[in-house]
Protein backbone atom coordinates (compact mmCIF):
# COMPACT_ATOMS: atom_id res chain seq x y z
CA UNK A 1 0.00 0.00 0.00
CA UNK A 2 1.21 3.49 -0.83
CA UNK A 3 1.78 5.37 2.43
CA UNK A 4 2.57 8.97 3.46
CA UNK A 5 6.13 7.73 3.85
CA UNK A 6 6.23 6.85 0.15
CA UNK A 7 5.08 10.35 -0.78
CA UNK A 8 7.83 11.83 1.38
CA UNK A 9 10.56 9.54 0.07
CA UNK A 10 9.54 10.12 -3.56
CA UNK A 11 9.01 13.86 -3.31
CA UNK A 12 12.26 14.80 -5.04
CA UNK A 13 11.56 12.52 -7.98
CA UNK A 14 8.02 13.92 -8.12
CA UNK A 15 9.21 17.53 -8.24
CA UNK A 16 11.85 16.69 -10.86
CA UNK A 17 9.34 14.64 -12.94
CA UNK A 18 11.54 11.57 -12.65
CA UNK A 19 9.02 9.05 -11.26
CA UNK A 20 7.91 6.04 -13.25
CA UNK A 21 4.28 6.18 -14.30
CA UNK A 22 3.10 3.63 -11.73
CA UNK A 23 4.69 5.44 -8.78
CA UNK A 24 3.46 8.78 -10.07
CA UNK A 25 -0.12 7.51 -10.29
CA UNK A 26 -0.02 6.04 -6.79
CA UNK A 27 1.56 9.16 -5.36
CA UNK A 28 -1.08 11.39 -6.91
CA UNK A 29 -3.87 9.11 -5.81
CA UNK A 30 -2.60 9.03 -2.22
CA UNK A 31 -2.05 12.80 -2.17
CA UNK A 32 -5.57 13.35 -3.52
CA UNK A 33 -7.02 11.34 -0.64
CA UNK A 34 -4.65 12.46 2.13
CA UNK A 35 -4.82 16.11 3.20
CA UNK A 36 -1.64 15.74 5.28
CA UNK A 37 0.31 14.74 2.19
CA UNK A 38 -1.38 17.42 0.10
CA UNK A 39 -0.19 20.01 2.62
CA UNK A 40 3.24 18.39 2.71
CA UNK A 41 3.57 18.68 -1.08
CA UNK A 42 2.23 22.25 -1.16
CA UNK A 43 4.54 23.54 1.57
CA UNK A 44 7.49 21.69 0.02
CA UNK A 45 6.85 23.37 -3.33
CA UNK A 46 6.34 26.74 -1.69
CA UNK A 47 9.64 26.35 0.17
CA UNK A 48 11.50 25.72 -3.10
CA UNK A 49 9.82 28.71 -4.69
CA UNK A 50 10.91 31.02 -1.88
CA UNK A 51 14.44 29.73 -1.38
CA UNK A 52 15.02 29.86 -5.14
CA UNK A 53 14.48 33.61 -4.95
CA UNK A 54 17.14 34.12 -2.28
CA UNK A 55 19.74 34.00 -5.05
CA UNK A 56 19.00 37.55 -6.10
CA UNK A 57 19.64 38.95 -2.65
CA UNK A 58 22.59 41.35 -2.93
CA UNK A 59 25.37 40.53 -0.50
CA UNK A 60 28.48 42.59 -1.04
CA UNK A 61 28.15 46.18 0.16
CA UNK A 62 30.35 49.01 -1.18
CA UNK A 63 32.14 48.91 2.21
CA UNK A 64 33.05 45.25 1.82
CA UNK A 65 34.24 45.87 -1.73
CA UNK A 66 36.31 48.83 -0.60
CA UNK A 67 37.94 46.86 2.20
CA UNK A 68 38.83 44.15 -0.33
CA UNK A 69 40.50 46.74 -2.52
CA UNK A 70 42.50 48.18 0.37
CA UNK A 71 43.57 44.74 1.54
CA UNK A 72 44.73 43.63 -1.89
CA UNK A 73 46.72 46.84 -2.19
CA UNK A 74 48.41 46.37 1.18
CA UNK A 75 49.28 42.73 0.47
CA UNK A 76 51.28 43.48 -2.65
CA UNK A 77 53.35 46.30 -1.13
CA UNK A 78 57.06 45.57 -1.52
CA UNK A 79 58.70 44.63 1.81
CA UNK B 1 53.91 38.51 -11.61
CA UNK B 2 55.42 41.93 -11.08
CA UNK B 3 54.42 44.01 -8.08
CA UNK B 4 53.75 47.05 -10.24
CA UNK B 5 51.47 45.08 -12.47
CA UNK B 6 49.46 43.66 -9.58
CA UNK B 7 49.15 47.14 -8.09
CA UNK B 8 47.83 48.51 -11.35
CA UNK B 9 45.49 45.59 -11.52
CA UNK B 10 44.11 46.20 -8.05
CA UNK B 11 43.55 49.85 -8.81
CA UNK B 12 41.08 48.93 -11.49
CA UNK B 13 38.94 46.83 -9.16
CA UNK B 14 36.06 49.22 -9.05
CA UNK B 15 32.40 48.48 -9.17
CA UNK B 16 31.68 50.10 -12.54
CA UNK B 17 30.47 47.81 -15.26
CA UNK B 18 32.92 47.45 -18.05
CA UNK B 19 31.24 47.31 -21.42
CA UNK B 20 34.15 45.57 -23.07
CA UNK B 21 34.11 42.59 -20.72
CA UNK B 22 30.51 42.03 -19.61
CA UNK B 23 29.48 39.74 -22.49
CA UNK B 24 32.62 37.57 -22.40
CA UNK B 25 32.75 33.99 -21.09
CA UNK B 26 34.48 33.22 -17.79
CA UNK B 27 37.12 31.07 -19.48
CA UNK B 28 37.98 33.85 -21.88
CA UNK B 29 38.30 36.33 -19.01
CA UNK B 30 40.67 33.95 -17.22
CA UNK B 31 42.70 33.50 -20.41
CA UNK B 32 42.91 37.24 -21.07
CA UNK B 33 44.04 37.88 -17.52
CA UNK B 34 46.55 35.07 -17.10
CA UNK B 35 47.98 35.10 -20.62
CA UNK B 36 47.63 38.71 -21.75
CA UNK B 37 47.66 40.41 -18.35
CA UNK B 38 44.39 42.15 -19.16
CA UNK B 39 43.38 43.98 -15.97
CA UNK B 40 39.79 44.68 -16.89
CA UNK B 41 39.22 40.93 -17.20
CA UNK B 42 40.16 40.43 -13.56
CA UNK B 43 37.92 43.33 -12.64
CA UNK B 44 35.05 41.66 -14.45
CA UNK B 45 35.64 38.38 -12.59
CA UNK B 46 35.44 40.30 -9.31
CA UNK B 47 32.23 42.01 -10.44
CA UNK B 48 30.69 38.79 -11.61
CA UNK B 49 31.46 36.64 -8.58
CA UNK B 50 31.69 38.88 -5.50
CA UNK B 51 28.09 38.33 -4.42
CA UNK B 52 28.21 34.59 -4.99
CA UNK B 53 31.53 34.08 -3.21
CA UNK B 54 30.52 36.21 -0.26
CA UNK B 55 27.05 34.62 -0.12
CA UNK B 56 28.49 31.11 -0.15
CA UNK B 57 31.12 31.98 2.48
CA UNK B 58 28.37 33.51 4.61
CA UNK B 59 26.29 30.34 4.26
CA UNK B 60 29.20 28.18 5.42
CA UNK B 61 30.47 30.41 8.23
CA UNK B 62 27.09 31.94 9.23
CA UNK B 63 28.85 35.05 10.39
CA UNK B 64 29.44 38.24 8.40
CA UNK B 65 32.94 38.98 9.68
CA UNK B 66 34.11 35.39 9.06
CA UNK B 67 32.50 35.50 5.62
CA UNK B 68 34.36 38.68 4.78
CA UNK B 69 37.68 37.13 5.86
CA UNK B 70 37.03 34.21 3.55
CA UNK B 71 35.87 36.49 0.74
CA UNK B 72 39.11 38.47 0.93
CA UNK B 73 41.21 35.34 1.14
CA UNK B 74 39.55 33.92 -1.97
CA UNK B 75 40.44 36.98 -4.05
CA UNK B 76 43.97 37.04 -2.68
CA UNK B 77 44.24 33.40 -3.72
CA UNK B 78 42.88 34.30 -7.15
CA UNK B 79 45.57 36.89 -7.81
CA UNK B 80 48.14 34.19 -7.07
CA UNK B 81 46.51 31.03 -8.37
CA UNK B 82 44.26 31.95 -11.25
CA UNK B 83 46.89 30.62 -13.66
CA UNK B 84 46.45 27.13 -12.14
CA UNK B 85 42.86 26.97 -13.41
CA UNK B 86 43.02 24.35 -16.15
CA UNK B 87 39.54 24.53 -17.56
CA UNK B 88 38.71 20.87 -16.78
CA UNK B 89 35.65 22.06 -14.90
CA UNK B 90 33.54 25.19 -15.22
CA UNK B 91 35.33 28.25 -13.89
CA UNK B 92 32.43 28.95 -11.53
CA UNK B 93 32.73 25.40 -10.09
CA UNK B 94 36.44 25.88 -9.56
CA UNK B 95 35.80 29.18 -7.82
CA UNK B 96 33.13 27.69 -5.54
CA UNK B 97 35.60 24.94 -4.68
CA UNK B 98 38.27 27.50 -3.79
CA UNK B 99 35.65 29.22 -1.62
CA UNK B 100 34.59 26.06 0.21
CA UNK B 101 38.21 25.01 0.84
CA UNK B 102 39.15 28.49 2.01
CA UNK B 103 36.14 28.51 4.35
CA UNK B 104 37.07 25.16 5.92
CA UNK B 105 40.68 26.23 6.36
CA UNK B 106 39.59 29.48 7.93
CA UNK B 107 37.11 27.82 10.30
CA UNK B 108 39.72 25.26 11.34
CA UNK B 109 42.25 28.00 12.04
CA UNK B 110 39.66 29.76 14.19
CA UNK B 111 38.71 26.48 15.89
CA UNK B 112 35.17 27.10 14.75
CA UNK B 113 34.75 23.83 12.95
CA UNK B 114 31.20 22.68 13.38
CA UNK B 115 30.10 19.25 14.61
CA UNK B 116 28.33 17.80 11.65
CA UNK B 117 25.16 16.03 12.73
CA UNK B 118 23.81 13.40 10.35
CA UNK B 119 20.28 13.84 9.04
CA UNK B 120 20.45 10.51 7.23
CA UNK B 121 17.40 9.17 9.03
CA UNK B 122 15.54 12.44 9.29
CA UNK B 123 11.90 12.10 8.25
CA UNK B 124 8.62 13.81 9.11
CA UNK B 125 6.45 10.66 9.28
CA UNK B 126 5.82 8.45 12.34
CA UNK B 127 7.02 4.87 12.84
CA UNK B 128 3.96 3.57 10.96
CA UNK B 129 4.92 5.70 7.96
CA UNK B 130 2.05 8.17 8.20
CA UNK B 131 1.94 11.95 8.49
CA UNK B 132 -1.30 11.89 10.45
CA UNK B 133 -1.65 14.97 12.67
CA UNK B 134 1.81 16.26 11.80
CA UNK B 135 1.59 18.57 8.81
CA UNK B 136 -1.79 20.07 8.09
CA UNK B 137 -2.34 22.10 11.24
CA UNK B 138 0.83 24.06 10.42
CA UNK B 139 -0.04 24.69 6.78
CA UNK B 140 1.61 27.89 5.54
CA UNK B 141 1.47 27.19 1.82
CA UNK B 142 -1.06 29.90 1.03
CA UNK B 143 -0.10 32.54 3.55
CA UNK B 144 0.33 35.84 1.68
CA UNK B 145 2.81 37.29 4.19
CA UNK B 146 5.42 34.63 3.51
CA UNK B 147 7.16 36.17 0.54
CA UNK B 148 10.69 37.17 -0.24
CA UNK B 149 9.83 40.89 -0.07
CA UNK B 150 8.83 40.55 3.54
CA UNK B 151 12.03 41.18 5.51
CA UNK B 152 10.80 39.43 8.64
CA UNK B 153 9.90 36.34 6.64
CA UNK B 154 13.35 36.34 5.02
CA UNK B 155 14.99 36.53 8.46
CA UNK B 156 13.03 33.44 9.48
CA UNK B 157 13.93 31.59 6.28
CA UNK B 158 17.62 32.41 6.67
CA UNK B 159 17.55 31.36 10.32
CA UNK B 160 15.99 28.03 9.38
CA UNK B 161 18.51 27.37 6.59
CA UNK B 162 21.36 28.17 8.94
CA UNK B 163 20.14 25.49 11.34
CA UNK B 164 20.95 22.81 8.79
CA UNK B 165 24.15 20.92 9.65
CA UNK B 166 27.06 22.17 7.55
CA UNK B 167 27.30 19.41 4.95
CA UNK B 168 23.56 19.70 4.23
CA UNK B 169 23.62 23.49 4.26
CA UNK B 170 26.30 23.72 1.56
CA UNK B 171 24.44 21.28 -0.70
CA UNK B 172 21.16 23.10 -0.15
CA UNK B 173 22.74 26.48 -0.85
CA UNK B 174 24.40 25.46 -4.09
CA UNK B 175 21.50 23.41 -5.37
CA UNK B 176 18.35 25.23 -4.27
CA UNK B 177 19.54 28.79 -3.82
CA UNK B 178 22.25 29.07 -6.47
CA UNK B 179 20.35 26.69 -8.73
CA UNK B 180 23.34 24.54 -9.73
CA UNK B 181 22.90 20.99 -11.08
CA UNK B 182 23.56 17.84 -9.01
CA UNK B 183 26.67 17.25 -11.11
CA UNK B 184 28.08 20.71 -10.50
CA UNK B 185 27.44 20.45 -6.77
CA UNK B 186 29.09 17.02 -6.65
CA UNK B 187 32.04 18.42 -8.53
CA UNK B 188 32.44 21.41 -6.20
CA UNK B 189 32.11 19.44 -2.96
CA UNK B 190 33.88 16.37 -4.34
CA UNK B 191 31.05 14.00 -3.49
CA UNK B 192 29.02 11.59 -5.66
CA UNK B 193 25.72 12.54 -7.30
CA UNK B 194 23.75 10.07 -5.11
CA UNK B 195 25.35 11.75 -2.07
CA UNK B 196 24.26 15.17 -3.37
CA UNK B 197 20.71 13.92 -3.89
CA UNK B 198 20.51 12.23 -0.54
CA UNK B 199 21.80 15.25 1.37
CA UNK B 200 19.50 17.55 -0.56
CA UNK B 201 16.51 15.33 0.19
CA UNK B 202 17.15 15.29 3.96
CA UNK B 203 18.03 18.99 3.98
CA UNK B 204 14.71 19.87 2.35
CA UNK B 205 12.71 17.68 4.74
CA UNK B 206 14.46 19.24 7.72
CA UNK B 207 14.00 22.75 6.38
CA UNK B 208 10.33 22.27 5.51
CA UNK B 209 9.71 21.17 9.10
CA UNK B 210 11.67 24.10 10.55
CA UNK B 211 9.80 26.58 8.38
CA UNK B 212 6.48 25.07 9.40
CA UNK B 213 7.38 25.41 13.07
CA UNK B 214 8.61 28.99 12.72
CA UNK B 215 5.78 30.19 10.52
CA UNK B 216 3.25 28.51 12.83
CA UNK B 217 4.54 30.70 15.66
CA UNK B 218 4.92 33.83 13.57
CA UNK B 219 2.12 36.45 13.56
CA UNK B 220 -0.58 34.20 14.83
ZN1 LIG C 1 -0.43 10.76 3.29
Amino acid sequence: MFMCKDVVENIMGYIDCELDLQTLKELEKHTGDCPECMTFVNTYKRMLEITGKLKNKPFVTPEIRNRLKILLKSKVKPV
Amino acid sequence: MEIGFIKKLINVIVSNDNEQTTGISDDELVRRFTQLGDESSFEEIVNRYSDRIYGFALRITRNTSDAEEVFQEVFLTLTKKLHTFRGDSKFSSWLYRVTVNTSYMYLRSQKKHENNISLENYAPYDEKGTLMGRIMYKDWSSRPDIIIFNKEAVVIIEKAINELPESYRTVFHLRDIEGLSNEEVGNILEISIPAVKSRLHRARLFLRDKLSDYFYEWRR
